[in-house]
């Protein structure tokens, strides 16, 4: 009797372990990530939470943080905001030390307040909202990726700088706060540059079946302005690309880092004169060595290379994140939160990144710009903007 | 003059598609008291079904590649399976079910549909250029349209005119005004109601499809969404025009597509972005002054 209710014991121990097999140990350093393992969030979420696990891969293979390894445990949000919280919860319970949560802001909060609730640190996987972080979750939120403003500002002095271009077309998607941030971050920099003029703007809503009448008025503009700035995103940015090309205009199109990767392109035959920043290149020509390196890296651990930049943030965050570990000696949340906001232009794969006691996200960063000829995305330039984008203009 | 033509043609390529859409629901509606919210879903099957079940970014084409001639039946043939089949599987078992349990009904089917492409293709927009043909510009009176859009309109003309053929010289055709009128008293004058449904159903999921192609030939974006915004239209256009009425239904969807077309034309800039708040404003206006809708059918009215 007494080995039946013993070997029972066990059997439920073992099932309940069979259940959570990243169980961390007592003094293993565990990474949560609440992310989406499911549904519409995750195919975002992926490529990024990949980009994570390299990281923490590298990090224990060198002897891990503090001589501990590292141990992600998951919980899938299930692309879903009500889950998002108790994927939050769960991973917190599971002895997270940081919670990695959704790309998408408005996917990701939930679970960020729940470590937010638990003073525990939360990264953004690549939100580039500024509510990402301090101003939408609090003290101990972070965002691994950089400003949309910081996209579009930086897409206005180039263009300007390197294209010559002095008349601009602004179009603008509605649909989300991350078209809206590019287009902000544009309309802050672009009249503060001598000579620089917007001839005409227009809004669109993502899901329009058409923008036809959008194009009639870009058209009828007595002059094709030198560029079209289009704030938008997937899916609704292919088709404006599409329909802006078949009506004939021609002219040089600047958009955030939202389009990058070439998965898209076969929807606009032959495409050229097509801009987007970028923060690291997945197309084989990124000016750092070392960031071809891990596209292989990736390509050798997952099957496949990254489809897009933002597979880069996740590598970043958990970079970031070690080493402020390490400054701190602690993984205790103040002590590490006080290391990141020293960090000013800190090196990292990706470019320098900075964190202050106000903003937990980049207002200035270094991105590469990708020209588009002929349907070949290819690295052509990298530029940083000339000063970091005010918190106000963020805020607006 | 030549804006003016432009404006025109925007509204009605745009008009064209809403038609089409609040067609495919107004029928089943007007045989079966059904308003099937799975309509949207079932254009986004037959345009994903050209492409090969994968979640990867690239998208790899599983039928794209074949000739106009066979690619547009295919599609449109696809749409009418789907659409068959759900009415098969599962509008059939709920015949004698309330109006409101089959409207949860389409919505689960809706939700089911949209998994299951979720689930084989993941949400990542899949791209595709097909009938590149089309992209092309024409000049007409000086105005410059893109194919597309006289194609669209053309071929939305000749869909109505066929359809209307369709109802008015057949025995078919017959059969479904009936049971559109009454249904109860179609049955009992011999009117196969299986046999009548069927139908209806293989037409809306047919004109489904020929959506599906018109969008993805403008968008060159198959998204598992692609299928909702339309949807949401179409469905408000047959209430506008009153459900129940197919030729209302097609004034409808026309009015509302000129009507986004010409707020996004004349709304200065700040207001712009609110641009369907003001399209449904009138629409709101039109129930008000005419809760029944526009071209209302004498037997939708209550009998009291």
């Amino acid at each position: 009797m007494q080995t039946t209710r013993r070997a029972a014991l066990f059997g439920a121990a073992a099932i309940v372990s069979a259940a959570m097999p990243a169980i961390a140990e007592e003094e293993d350093i565990v990474i949560g990530f609440a992310v989406a393992e499911s549904g519409f969030m995750q195919a975002y979420d992926e490529p990024a939470t990949q980009a994570a696990l390299i990281r923490i891969e590298e990090i224990n293979e060198e002897g891990g943080l503090l001589g501990r390894q590292i141990v992600p445990v998951f919980a899938d949000t299930k692309s879903d905001r009500a889950e998002g919280a108790r994927a939050g919860l769960e991973v917190i319970e599971a002895g997270a030390d940081m919670v990695v949560v959704s790309c998408d802001y408005d996917f990701g909060a939930p679970a960020a307040l729940m470590a937010e609730a638990q003073n525990k640190i939360s990264f953004f996987l690549c939100a580039e909202s500024v509510r990402a972080g301090i101003q939408g979750v609090g003290p101990h939120s972070f965002s691994a990726s950089v400003l949309a403003a910081v996209q579009g500002a930086t897409m206005a002095e180039w263009a300007h700088e390197e294209l010559g271009a002095t008349t601009f077309y602004v179009l603008e998607d509605t649909w989300t706060e991350y078209n809206k941030g590019i287009c902000d971050g544009f309309n802050w920099r672009a009249p503060q540059i001598e000579g620089v003029e917007i001839v005409g703007r227009d809004t669109f809503v993502n899901d329009d079946a058409s923008i036809a009448a959008q194009i009639t008025r870009i058209r009828n503009l007595p002059e094709p302005p030198d560029a079209i700035m289009l704030c938008s995103m997937m899916p609704g940015v292919v088709s404006a690309v599409r329909q802006i090309r078949n009506a004939g205009i021609e002219v040089p199109i600047l958009n955030g880092s939202g389009v990058d990767g070439s998965y898209w392109m076969d929807a606009v035959p032959s495409l050229s004169e097509f801009y987007i920043p970028v923060q690291g290149s997945v197309y084989g020509d990124d000016p750092n060595p070392a960031v071809e390196e891990f596209n292989v890296r990736f390509e050798e651990r997952f099957g496949a290379r990254p489809s897009s930049q933002y597979a880069y943030p996740g590598y970043v965050m958990v970079d970031l994140w070690a080493k402020a570990v390490e400054r701190a000696g602690t993984t205790d949340a103040a002590a590490v939160v006080e290391e990141l906001e020293k960090m000013d232009e800190e090196p990292t794969l990706f470019g320098p990144r900075t964190f202050t006691s106000e903003l937990h996200h980049q207002n200035r960063a270094r991105y590469h710009i990708v020209k588009v000829t002929d349907g070949e995305p290819a690295v052509v330039d990298s530029w940083t903007i000339d000063e970091p984008i005010p918190l106000e203009v963020l805020l607006q | 003059m030549t804006a003016v033509l432009q404006i025109l043609f925007d509204a009605l390529s745009l008009g064209s598609l809403y038609a089409l859409g609040a067609l495919g629901i107004a029928l089943i509606f007007g045989v079966m008291r059904l308003v099937n919210f799975a309509h949207g879903d079932y254009i986004s099957f037959s345009i994903f079904a050209l492409l090969w079940p994968t979640t990867a970014a690239t998208t790899i084409l599983f039928l794209g590649q074949v000739p106009p001639a066979v690619l547009i039946p295919f599609v449109i043939l696809i749409g009418a399976g789907v659409s068959v089949l759900s009415e098969i599987l599962v509008f059939r078992r709920l015949r004698d079910a309330n109006p409101a349990t089959l409207m949860i009904a389409s919505f689960a089917l809706g939700f089911v549909i949209k998994n299951l492409l979720l689930m084989l293709y993941s949400s990542r927009p899949k791209s595709l250029s097909i009938l590149p043909g089309l992209a092309q510009q024409v000049e007409i009176g000086g105005a410059r349209i893109p194919l597309l859009q006289v194609v669209t309109v053309a071929a939305t003309i000749v869909i109505l005119i066929a359809l209307t053929a369709f109802l008015k010289r057949t025995r078919f055709g017959l059969e479904m005004r009936a049971a559109a009128q009454d249904f109860t008293m179609a049955r009992m004058l011999g009117v196969r109601a299986n046999r009548v449904i069927l139908l209806a159903f293989a037409i809306s999921g047919m004109l489904a499809g020929a959506i599906g192609l018109a969008i993805v030939v403008q968008t060159g974006t198959a998204d598992i969404n692609m299928g909702l915004s339309v949807m949401l239209v179409a469905f408000i256009a047959t209430v506008i025009g009153g459900l129940g009425s197919l030729y209302g239904a097609v004034v409808a969807g026309f009015l509302i597509g000129g009507a986004s077309v010409l707020m996004q034309v004349i709304l200065p800039l700040d207001a712009r972005p609110f641009r369907d708040a003001f399209v449904y404003a009138l629409v709101i206006v039109v129930l008000l002054w005419r809760p029944q809708g526009l071209f209302a059918p004498r037997t939708a009215k209550q009998r009291v």
